[in-house]
This record gives C-alpha cells, sequence and structure tokens, in this order.
C-alpha cells in the first residue's frame, strides 16, 4: 500500500524523468552501424576519433553475432522490413550484389569518384561494384592464398610452388601421411569450399559465370581443375580433408601435420605466435595455377555502405569516409589484425615492421577476384558446394559434377 | 463453463506465439502458391525428402529398440537405480548444438577420440574421416541423434511400464508362463499406447531435424546428409524465396499431422 504522498512522489519522479529528458535529450543525428563482435577494439577507436572530429554527429556501435551469415540475415531481416535501424552497413564482399539488386543500399558514384577508387585495392573495388554503379567502399581486405613450410622447403634446397605440377611434386616428396600430408585445404561441403575451388578453377582458366552472366562453368579448364582437386584426398591431402573448414586446416598446419595448406591471412598471426611449433618456419605465396596461366586468389573483405532506409545518409557517409582514410585504416590494422584496402598501406613502415610478409601478401591481393558476382550467388554457390563436394568424395566423376553443377546453376539462374 | 475464461491469458499467449507465426507462413504459401509445380521437378527437394526419411526412420526405430532395452532395465530394482535413471537422461538435457559440436571433434579424423579408442582397440589401422564420407556421414547423425534422444524415449516407455499392474504378471506367474510370455503377453500389449506416444514424438521431430545436422555436417558430403529443415532455411534466407519456402514448410507440415493422424488412430484402435 502505498500512501498518497509517496504516490505523488513517484509520478513527479517519472514525469520529470520523461519531460526532462525531452529537454536535454541529445539531439545529435545517430548514425548505427552493426558489426561483428569488436574485440581488438578498433571499431570503437575509429568512433571514438570520429566523433571527436565531427561533435555534431554520433555513432552507436551495435556488436552482432560473429557468425557472418547470421548479421546478414540480420541485415536482410531489418531491410525487408524497411526500417532504418542500421544506417551504415557493414558488408562481405558477397552480399553486395544480393543487396543491390534488392535496392537495399544507396549507389555510391557520386560519393566515392573513380579517382577516389585509384589508391585501392583492384579487387576489393571490383567486389563493390555491382552492374556499373558502386555500393561499398572497402575497409578491410582479405583473399586465400598457399601457405609453406619454409624450413621443409629449404631443406631440400627447394623453392615454393608456382603451377599446380610442382605443388603435387613437392606436397608428394616431403608428405610422411598420416603424420605430416602434403596438402590441407577447405573440404566440407558449406562457403569455404567454393573459395578454394574457384583459386584452382581460375587457375586453370576455367569460369562460373562470364561478365554478361551466362553460365560457362562447363568448360573443359572446369573439368581439368576439378579433376586436380578431387585427386588430393587420400593422396596428398588426409581423407578427413572433405571435413575441414579453416580452422581445421590451420589446426594441422601450425602443429606441423601439413606441408602446404590454402588458408585466408588471418592464419598467418596465429602460425607465428609464441608457442606455435611452426613459428618463423613458414611463407605465403599466391595459390598455384596450371602451365601457362596466372594464379587467383579468392576475394573475402569487408566495406562499408549506406541502408536506402537511413534517414541520415548524409552523416553515415561522412562517418564512411572518415572511417576508411589511411591514418583509420592503420589504426585498425594495429587493433584487430585486419588487412588494409589501401595499396599505399602496403609500403607503410610501420605495418611492414609488424608484418613483413606483407610485400607477398600485397601480389596476392592484387590477384584476388571476387566470386561470381550475382543477386543469386547464395544459390550458385550452394550448387557449386553440393557437386564439387561429391567429386571430392568420388560420388560423381569431375566430369560429371562440373555438367550437373552448370546445368543447375543455369535453371537457377533463369 | 465461465472458468474457460482463466484460459484467456494462457490462449492469447498461444495466439502469439503459435497461431501468428502460422497465420503468417500459411499466408506466405497461398502468396507463392504459384511455385507448387516447382516441387515436383525439384531434384534438391526429392533428396533432401529421401535423407529426411532415412534419418528418421532409421534413428526413430533405433531409439525404440535402445530405449525399450533401457526401460526394462532400469524398472528392474538394484542398488543406485535413482542414480542411473538421472544419468541416463543427461544427453537429453544438452542443448543439441553444443552436444552436436562436441560430436563434431570426437568424430575428427585426427583429433577424435573416437578414431583413438578404436586404434587402441585394433578395430581399424588408420584413423578413419567419419564425417567425410556420405554414407558414415550419416551413419555419424543417425548415432549422434541416437545418443541425443534414447533418454527421452526411455523415460516415456519407463512411466508405461510403471503403470502395468503388477497383479496381471502374478497371475501369468501362476498360469506358469515364463518371462519371455509374461513380456510378450503382458508388457507388450500394456506398452503399446506409450510405444505410440514415443513414437509419435520422436517421428515429429526426427523429420524436422534441423540443428544437429546444421551443425554436425551442414548437409554434406554430397548433400547426403541434407535434409528438408535445411532447405527451407536456406529458401527462406538465403535464396530470398520465401513463398517457395513457405510452400514446402506448409506440405510439410501437412505430411506430418497426417502422419501423426494415423499413428494416434493406431493407438486408441488398441485401447478399444
Amino acid at each position: 500500500m502505498l500512501t498518497k504522498a509517496v504516490r505523488a512522489a513517484l509520478i513527479g519522479v517519472v514525469a520529470a524523468g520523461f519531460f526532462g529528458g525531452c529537454g536535454t535529450k541529445d539531439a545529435r543525428p545517430v548514425i548505427r552501424l552493426l558489426t561483428g563482435p569488436d574485440s581488438g577494439g578498433g571499431f570503437k577507436e575509429i568512433i571514438r576519433q570520429f566523433e571527436a572530429a565531427r561533435p555534431d554527429l554520433r555513432v552507436e556501435l551495435v556488436e552482432g553475432p560473429a557468425a557472418t551469415n547470421t548479421r546478414e540475415d540480420m541485415y536482410a531481416a531489418s531491410f525487408m522490413a524497411q526500417d532504418g535501424a542500421y544506417d551504415v552497413v557493414f558488408m562481405d564482399v558477397i552480399w553486395v550484389p544480393k543487396f543491390a539488386a534488392a535496392g537495399w543500399i544507396l549507389p555510391l558514384d557520386d560519393r566515392f569518384p573513380a579517382e577516389e577508387r585509384a589508391d585501392f585495392l583492384p579487387g576489393d573495388i571490383s567486389g563493390s561494384i555491382y552492374q556499373t554503379k558502386i555500393y561499398r567502399v572497402p575497409m578491410q581486405s582479405d583473399a586465400g592464398m598457399l601457405y609453406y613450410r619454409k624450413d621443409l622447403l629449404d631443406a631440400e634446397k627447394r623453392v615454393p610452388p608456382r603451377t599446380v605440377e610442382e605443388l603435387a611434386e613437392l606436397a608428394r616428396a616431403l608428405q610422411s601421411p598420416p603424420d605430416r600430408w602434403g596438402l590441407v585445404f577447405q573440404g566440407q561441403q558449406y562457403e569455404g569450399l567454393v573459395c578454394a575451388f574457384l583459386e584452382v578453377l581460375w587457375g586453370f582458366g576455367g569460369d562460373v559465370i562470364d561478365a554478361e552472366g551466362r553460365v560457362t562453368l562447363d568448360s573443359p579448364e572446369s573439368v581439368r581443375a576439378l579433376e586436380w582437386l578431387a585427386g588430393l584426398p587420400t593422396r596428398l591431402a588426409p581423407p578427413g580433408v572433405t571435413t575441414y573448414q579453416e580452422e581445421e586446416c590451420r589446426q594441422m598446419f601450425q602443429d606441423g601435420r601439413a606441408v602446404f595448406m590454402r588458408n585466408w591471412p588471418y592464419a598467418w598471426t596465429l602460425c607465428q605466435k609464441e608457442g606455435s611449433p611452426v613459428r618463423g618456419k613458414i611463407g605465403i605465396v599466391p595459390m598455384v595455377h596450371a602451365a601457362g596461366k596466372t594464379s587467383a586468389a579468392t576475394l573475402g573483405g569487408w566495406g562499408y555502405g549506406i541502408s536506402a532506409y537511413s534517414k541520415h545518409p548524409g552523416a553515415a557517409w561522412s562517418f564512411i569516409e572518415f572511417a576508411t582514410q589511411a591514418a583509420q585504416q592503420k589504426v585498425f590494422h594495429f587493433r584487430t589484425g585486419a588487412i588494409p584496402t589501401r595499396k599505399s598501406l602496403f609500403d607503410d613502415a610501420d605495418i611492414l615492421k609488424g608484418s613483413p610478409h606483407f610485400k607477398e601478401l600485397y601480389t596476392v591481393l592484387l590477384a584476388a577476384r571476387p566470386r561470381p558476382v550475382h543477386p543469386r550467388y547464395s544459390r550458385i554457390s550452394d550448387i557449386l558446394q553440393r557437386h564439387v563436394s561429391a567429386a571430392l568424395v568420388g560420388q560423381l566423376t569431375p566430369e560429371k559434377a562440373i555438367q550437373d553443377a552448370a546445368e543447375k546453376i543455369r535453371q537457377a539462374l533463369q | 463453463m465461465k472458468n474457460h475464461r482463466y484460459l484467456l491469458p494462457a490462449g492469447a499467449f498461444l495466439v502469439c506465439v503459435l497461431g501468428f507465426p502460422l497465420a503468417h507462413t500459411l499466408w506466405t504459401a497461398v502468396s507463392g502458391a504459384a511455385s507448387v509445380p516447382r516441387m515436383a521437378g525439384d531434384e534438391i527437394l526429392a533428396q533432401s525428402v529421401r535423407v529426411t526419411l532415412a534419418f528418421s526412420l532409421m534413428s526413430v526405430a533405433l531409439e525404440l529398440a535402445l530405449g525399450l532395452v533401457f526401460a526394462l532395465l532400469l524398472n528392474a530394482p538394484f542398488r543406485g537405480r535413482g542414480w542411473a535413471r538421472a544419468i541416463v537422461i543427461l544427453p537429453w538435457a544438452l542443448p543439441t548444438a553444443v552436444m552436436a559440436m562436441s560430436w563434431r571433434w570426437i568424430l575428427n579424423d585426427t583429433y577424435g577420440v573416437f578414431n583413438d579408442v578404436l586404434l587402441r582397440l585394433g578395430l581399424i589401422d588408420a584413423p578413419v574421416a567419419w564425417l567425410g564420407r556420405p554414407e558414415t556421414a550419416f551413419a555419424s547423425i543417425v548415432l549422434a541423434d541416437v545418443w541425443k534422444t534414447t533418454p527421452f524415449v526411455t523415460l516415456i516407455l519407463l512411466a508405461g511400464l510403471q503403470s502395468i499392474p503388477k497383479d496381471l504378471y502374478e497371475a501369468l506367474r501362476i498360469d506358469g508362463a515364463g518371462a519371455w510370455s509374461r513380456f510378450r503377453l503382458i508388457t507388450l500389449p500394456m506398452l503399446r499406447p506409450a510405444i505410440a506416444l514415443a513414437l509419435t514424438f520422436r517421428l515429429i521431430q526426427a523429420l524436422g531435424v534441423f540443428d544437429l545436422v546444421w551443425v554436425l555436417t551442414g548437409g554434406g558430403p554430397a548433400g547426403r546428409t541434407y535434409t528438408v529443415s535445411l532447405y527451407i532455411y536456406d529458401n527462406l534466407f538465403r535464396y530470398q524465396d520465401p513463398g517457395y519456402g513457405a510452400v514446402i514448410t506448409v506440405t510439410f507440415m501437412l505430411s506430418v499431422f497426417a502422419l501423426a493422424a494415423v499413428l494416434s488412430m493406431g493407438m486408441q484402435d488398441r485401447r478399444a
């Protein structure tokens, strides 16, 4: 039982809080941004610097789940409801066509003209473009590559491989299964398998779709590429490679149980950590290619776009412009280990001191290509996953797998 | 009669969390009705239905058989029976995603404890990538499901066993019937409603399996563990094709309803 006085006081407090809150409320426009867990504090530091430079704006960081497909679903759900929950869209490169085709993100051509793009890595820029318009400013680059055991190669006075034949020969010569296998790669039926397969496919001169969106997968080059990849398990790669994602590979390589590994740049930092059995014994080269062809890397990486439902697109742009400057990318790199997207930073003395491998990494990144740019990429990916996996476990011959996959992709894109 | 109004809060809650999503799915399916014919020529759907049916039949059959054995054992009086009953229920209490993650590492070819045990026992001479081959991957998801949900079946059957009047057994014993006759003539017929109940619950759950497969294999290799639920999820969330996803959902739901109805009719027949 409340006495009258107490009740009146309570009402007064609530009312003061309510109306008073309106009077003193922060009137600055709020820019909302959804990212993964900000473990290194990189986003918070950039936001702090931005708010110091632009006291008239406020940025609210929403730290979402680490699983990127979950965040993709969060963005998609908010866009489907047409709500302006997020102003800045922190995007994986493969989301761009889907989000752009749905009209969920704004084209940035006026704000981000060609001369501004010149300092960025070409792959990151082409991955940000959908049907001639640009939708994303790259802020973190990523690409697949080949790790090798420098100590093992040096002991035999061998140089790192460039072609598929050299890789196979070296892997055979230096492996001693089951304790040490020649090569580990992402062989489970999931997105990572597509990334690994595309690098081999491109290295053999094949492709999935051409610039006009026609399916060109069923080519002799593609069959040869898949034959090579499908010939690895149990011969040069462990039988369990068909269950491996990035971390299983990294674990094997870091424990010294593999001579070569296909992986992303993140593995470098972990393999070079204090206490790692392969610390100081590893090197990187671009993924191998068929004789007479060139290497390619599957492009990953992140960038910023603006939501079509944002109420403050101008303010959102100010933040994007600020956060992708060389100085801020450097800050972000030192906080999180992320790879910058501006070419000039790969010559930066401070960065090279901590990461001398950025010289080799730069060659890899220059050869990086986006996965098939199509709003229905997830269907293309699922079909590839299923058929490449079937070839790896011997359920389909590489030739049949390629034919079936090409046919299914044609149906899916109709 | 007027006491019915006390059901209102619970009823309103159910309408919100069950009725609304159901109505929404139905509505989405109606608006996507044009894609109904697509189901006929959809090979991925056909394959996922085969995988789901094979998975459900195998895992539920094994769970019923094992569950019956465990229930009979736990129904017999022995020292520490209370503890045994508590321990048996443990796997069922674990969140599926957590236990699937554990199985992923248990079955890992290089670091997995399963291979280690088999190697030490001399049953295999080289580590096997259980999740890496289509057949063994399929067997692995059945195994993981049996491990997790046999306790559920055990629990239901145990409750069924305890409801059988003891004097029936005594009467038969006086007539000179042996253990097997007592099991065949009393236990099994009297247990039929409990078996039907466990069967219904387990079949519905197994047909909708998602989290276990999602974590353990992601549907691979070669799509050999790709179930209908994974396909529905992909259509709704990844392909942005809610119409088709809802059409499959509703078709699937009606099939499960029909199955449940047949099972419960079977159960009532026997009791009448």
